[in-house]
């Protein structure tokens, strides 16, 4: 059957083979999607960027507006006046420059090690193997929320408060990521490539190198995008361990915005979307990570 | 059985775009080193920054505070810094108490992360006087800081049983009753402040027995108050003892001040006096915006409150009576902590804040009520003027209020017991639970929240 | 890599270096000595190298993840307030114990229960389907993308503000979309069922993306030829669907599924936000207070570090209550098939 597997850019025999193929052959990533399909998404996507997109409104408006009924579903004039009191306000320049720092170091560290733990989990035979990974499930199973009591306790005693590595460090440990990376590669990964790569002498380093990162490639981008919001949008411990005049990260800065008696909820607002539009930037970067090879492998007509 | 391939995405001779693949690794790496590196190097270079170096030889003073305080919108920091020119100030703000406060416990109770002041709210005095008194130094001490500056029961709320006062109030909250004129007009009800006062004066059962004359007449789709907590709130905020008694024991429960003030709440949700609004939610606002009702508890900065959600046509149609009983809501301290680096400078500015001059400031451009009595003399307290309000002198009106407040009785877990009676307690009675079933749901959800 | 999978040789048994191609001379001394030491390098590697590749998280998580744990184990068996965290009273089990006569508790896990399934079984299986309408050659693809995340990206407190007021009970817009069609409107906060829903309708909207992007990742690993093959073979797009991707995807699917679960036993950001009142209480009644949020309630409100940790400890044993009961039913599924 269909053992020769050639790259597209191929011999005009497969080509030709392939276009007498059925339309539902060219299924997964080759195929079109049909009108029903865009409805969906198109309902989908509408769904999705909704409360952003009212976020958009809602800053662009006054607080008195907001507390009117029907609330605005439209622009008003006052986005770009917010946006710059709340840039100015929160000193967002300096936590851009932190919270990308504290992401993107969490990000791409995660995502490094959790695909050489996940590699090491899905195909390697060592002893303990079983009995660890259920330790890596079991540490995902205990509630989070108090755990930045004693975590602070651990920073003051560090001397690290106010530092970013106290926010950086503990964030390192992703269950999450390891175990993600060992399922996707379980699928993603056939024993034959290690074999081949085996065969040729490579030791694990290199098979990690060569094989692993390019087969795991989808998946890092998914990892690394999931774990830079996470961090990014993260709140309760770095408001416990940073302050606004110190090295404050987005989240810690803008949590003073449109304080008085009244809140100033379309300042509150601003502070928000301006705290979400680089997160928005990352995905369109990485979103192209994840379609791989789907794309190249379109085959016309 | 088939073999298993790699993916199209991987059948490039060479195993896919080296490039990209290398770059992310090395990126991985890279991004790992640095973190690495710039851990060690911030060990060394941040222990000085942050209080002494502000630059060329000046001092920063650093501040943790809450949404209410508005010293850097009344311009107070400026005006501190060019009176003491090697003095920098620097805040550290959260717009939302409950956020606050969890992160003060922490950093208290470590000893750790404080800044040279911090804020304390007065939900949360109590507790912080009765457990973190001796991270805080006595401000008491201070050079110029006399008790007679500040009302009575004020300057008691700071004060530890060993004498220690902890932190020197800032603003204060005395309420009176807002009333729309024009609702009141319609139905029947007097408009003039002193009249509408002596409907109800010295009793909250009158202020009931108001509501029901103004139901009357006003017809339904109006309300004569605003909120069964805001009921609840009020009535209790103006007794001496509510939930604890001067021992320090939990009492809510047994005293029949709290029990008559739930079911004088109940009576008024049951007979549609109140309406079924949880106070400063979105809902709560629009009734704001729409007019829905016509009084409410009104501390000075509830008034800023209602500027900010209703509609402009609004303004002027607001006039302020006197409370049955005087009582107190919201307001604020401020307190050194030992731990601080600039102890004394930190205690100089925070005087020289909560002085009588700098509160009357804040009052005119926040509208926090100052709670030194030396104040309400000033211009700026005598002559204030709301825009809701138009010409009522509400300085005045105020200034009376705060005065009769009682000497109250706080605890450490007011605010708790408090949102039980409201939350879970009050506010099922105007969703049509009866007297008993809301008592239980509030004595239940209060007495496990308090059971250690 | 110039090898090709199907084409390579198999290794040589023990795991040594690979054989050599018959037909070749008889190796030197020298080179038997080369090879033996490569050997015994190639078996350190194969022997050590997968628990250096485990060592980072496992030291990182002694590190900064041990230390919490053991003290909200520890914390757990004694009376101690946030207010004074190393003033400890010894309790034994005494927080444990209560639990079982704790309306609370019981009320909060059958509410997180409710709540759990109601959002994630569709929330699961939408995502199912949006990778699946996602991995399709598409225009604008990464558009979608962006707006796939967009959720979870979106801050809570604008998210919250947004579903408060899209399920006020008096102004709100969905009672005023069902005013259109005739219906009452609904106390979207205030009575058991709806707010539930509410809350599941809000779990749903911020982590539905989430997974569909996981699902994505997964697809794009599933080879073409597979497709190929099944629908040479006659096989329609759903059955393709059915026998091709869901299968392949199983590993990913068992991930998701343990994920969420576990997210669902711990969820208290949303029902938190969706009560906008101060405590932490889950509505007037408790009626959508879940575990989580009970836990943080207790613990950062009310202050009971003690209690609260033994509330946390307690949702872990469900967990594995509920991992173990899974696993014997699983096992007998597959012994009796």
């Amino acid at each position: 059957m269909t053992t020769t597997v050639t790259p597209p850019e191929t011999s005009p025999a497969t080509a030709q083979k392939r276009s007498l193929l059925p339309k539902s052959a060219r299924a997964g990533g080759t195929l079109h999607g049909g009108p029903i399909a865009y409805a969906i998404l198109i309902v989908f996507t509408i769904v999705s960027l909704f409360p952003l997109i009212w976020t958009a409104i809602a800053a662009s408006r006054d607080n008195q507006r907001l507390a009117e009924n029907p609330p605005p579903f439209w622009f008003g004039a006052n986005l770009f006046k917010n946006l710059e009191i709340a840039w100015k306000d929160a000193n967002l320049g300096e936590a851009f420059l932190n919270t990308t720092i504290v992401a993107g170091i969490s990000a791409g560290t995660i995502v490094v090690l959790s695909t050489i733990a996940g590699f090491a989990f899905a195909k390697l035979r060592f002893r303990g193997r079983n009995a660890l990974m259920l330790i890596v499930i079991g540490t995902m199973m205990v509630p989070p929320q108090l755990s930045v009591i004693p975590l602070y306790m651990m920073v003051a005693k560090l001397d690290w408060t106010d530092q970013l590595q106290a926010v950086i460090f503990p964030s390192l440990v992703s269950a999450f990521g390891v175990f993600f990376m060992r399922q996707y590669l379980l699928q993603a990964l056939p024993d034959e490539v290690i074999e081949a790569a085996r065969v040729d002498g490579a030791s694990s380093w290199r098979v990690v190198w060569h094989v692993v990162f390019p087969a795991a490639r989808p998946a890092m981008a998914v990892l690394g995008m999931l774990t830079f919001v996470q961090t990014w949008n993260d709140f309760l411990w770095p408001f416990l361990v940073l302050t606004q005049t110190g090295n404050p990260t987005v989240q810690v800065a803008v949590a003073g915005l449109g304080r008085g008696y009244t809140p100033d909820q379309s300042l509150i607002m601003a502070g928000a979307l301006l705290g979400t539009l680089p997160l928005l930037l990352v995905f369109a970067i990485f979103g192209k990570q994840i379609v791989g090879g789907i794309m190249q492998g379109a085959v016309k007509g | 059985m088939r073999a298993r391939t790699l993916p199209l995405s991987r059948q490039r001779s060479g195993g896919g775009k080296p490039i990209a693949r290398k770059a992310l690794a090395i990126a991985a790496v890279v991004s790992l080193g640095t973190g690495l590196l710039a851990g060690c190097a911030d060990d060394g270079g941040d222990d000085d920054s942050g209080s002494s170096s502000g630059g060329e030889g000046k001092t920063t003073i650093t501040l943790g505070l809450f949404g209410t305080m508005g010293f850097k919108e009344a311009g107070l920091y400026a005006e501190y810094e060019k009176l003491n020119p090697d003095i920098k100030i620097a805040e550290n703000v959260v717009e939302r108490n409950e956020n606050y406060y969890p992160a003060l416990v922490n950093h208290l109770t470590t000893n750790s992360g404080l800044m040279d002041v911090q804020a304390i709210e007065v939900a949360n005095i109590a507790e912080v006087v009765g457990t973190q008194a001796d991270k805080f130094t006595d401000m008491s001490k201070v050079e110029g800081v006399k008790k007679d500056g500040w009302l009575p029961w004020k300057w008691e709320q700071a004060t530890a049983k060993s004498g220690q006062t902890i932190g020197l109030g800032t603003d204060v909250g005395p309420m009176a009753i807002c009333y729309r004129k024009d609702l009141f007009e319609k139905a029947g009800l007097p408009t003039d402040r002193e009249e509408v006062g002596k409907l109800w004066a010295g009793d909250w059962k009158k202020f009931i027995e108001t509501g029901e004359k103004y139901k009357k007449k006003a017809g339904k789709d109006t309300f004569f108050m605003d909120s069964p907590g805001g009921l609840i709130n009020a009535v209790l905020s103006s007794e001496e003892q509510k939930f604890y008694d001067a021992s320090g024991e939990v009492i809510y429960k047994t005293n029949p001040a709290v029990k008559d003030a739930f079911d004088l709440t109940a009576e008024a949700a049951e007979k549609g006096l109140v309406q079924s609004q949880t106070q400063f939610q979105p809902a709560w606002d629009t009734t704001i915006a729409n007019s829905k009702f016509a009084t409410i508890a009104c501390p000075p900065w509830m008034l800023g409150t209602i500027k900010g959600k209703s509609k402009p046509d609004s303004a002027g149609k607001w006039d302020v009576a006197v409370a049955p009983k005087s009582g107190n809501w919201g307001g604020s301290f401020l307190g050194v902590p030992k731990s601080g680096k600039n102890v004394e400078e930190a205690q100089k500015l925070v005087a020289w804040l909560t002085a009588p001059e700098q509160q009357a400031k804040l009052f005119k451009v926040q509208g926090s009520f100052p709670s030194a009595p030396a104040a309400y003399e000033s211009a700026e307290v005598t002559g204030a003027k709301n825009e809701m309000t138009g010409d009522s002198p509400i300085g005045e009106i105020f200034s009376e209020a705060a005065k009769q407040i009682p000497v109250q009785v706080i605890g450490p877990k007011d605010q708790i017991i408090q949102q039980g009676l409201t939350d879970n307690g009050v506010i099922l009675v105007t969703k049509g639970k009866s007297v008993e079933e809301a008592w239980e749901t509030a004595t239940k959800t209060i007495d496990n929240n308090l059971d250690k | 890599m110039a090898t090709r999978p199907d084409t390579a040789a198999l290794p040589s048994k023990g795991g040594a270096a690979p054989g050599r191609p018959p037909g070749s001379p008889a190796p030197t001394d020298q080179e038997k000595r080369r090879r033996a030491k490569l050997s015994r390098r190639w078996q350190r590697d194969m022997r050590w190298s997968p628990y250096a590749f485990v060592a980072p998280f496992f030291l990182l998580f002694l590190a900064f993840g041990l230390f919490p744990l053991i003290y909200t184990g520890w914390a757990s068996l004694h009376q101690v307030e946030l207010t004074a965290p190393t003033d400890m009273n010894w309790v034994g089990l005494k927080n444990y114990t209560r639990i079982f006569d704790d309306e609370f508790f019981w009320n909060a896990a059958k509410n997180t229960l409710t709540i759990g399934i109601i959002s994630t079984v569709p929330q699961l299986l939408m995502a199912m389907g949006i990778a699946h309408i996602l991995n399709y050659k598409l225009r604008a693809s990464t558009f979608y993308r962006v707006a796939m995340l967009a959720p979870y990206a979106t801050s809570i407190a604008a998210a919250s503000l947004v579903f408060v007021l899209l399920f006020g009970r008096d102004y709100g817009m969905i009672n005023w979309a069902l005013d259109f069609v005739g219906i009452d409107p609904v106390d979207w906060q205030g009575e058991k069922w709806p707010s539930q829903f509410a809350v599941s309708t809000i779990i749903i909207w911020r982590w539905t993306g989430y997974n569909a992007l996981i699902y994505l990742a997964a697809m794009q690993a599933i080879p073409q030829d597979l497709y190929e093959s099944a629908a040479l073979d006659g096989a329609s797009r759903w059955r393709q669907f059915l026998h091709v991707t869901l299968p392949s995807l199983r590993p990913t699917i068992l991930f998701t599924v343990v994920v969420s679960t576990i997210g669902a036993s711990q969820v208290f950001g949303e029902p938190l936000l969706f009560d906008a009142n101060k405590g932490a209480s889950g509505g007037a009644e408790h009626q959508f207070q879940t575990l989580g949020l009970y836990l943080y309630e207790q613990g950062w409100v009310n202050q009971h570090l003690g209690r609260a940790s033994a509330i946390a400890w307690t949702m872990f044993a469900i967990l594995i209550v509920v991992g173990i009961i899974n696993q014997l039913i699983s096992r007998r599924l597959r012994a009796s098939s």
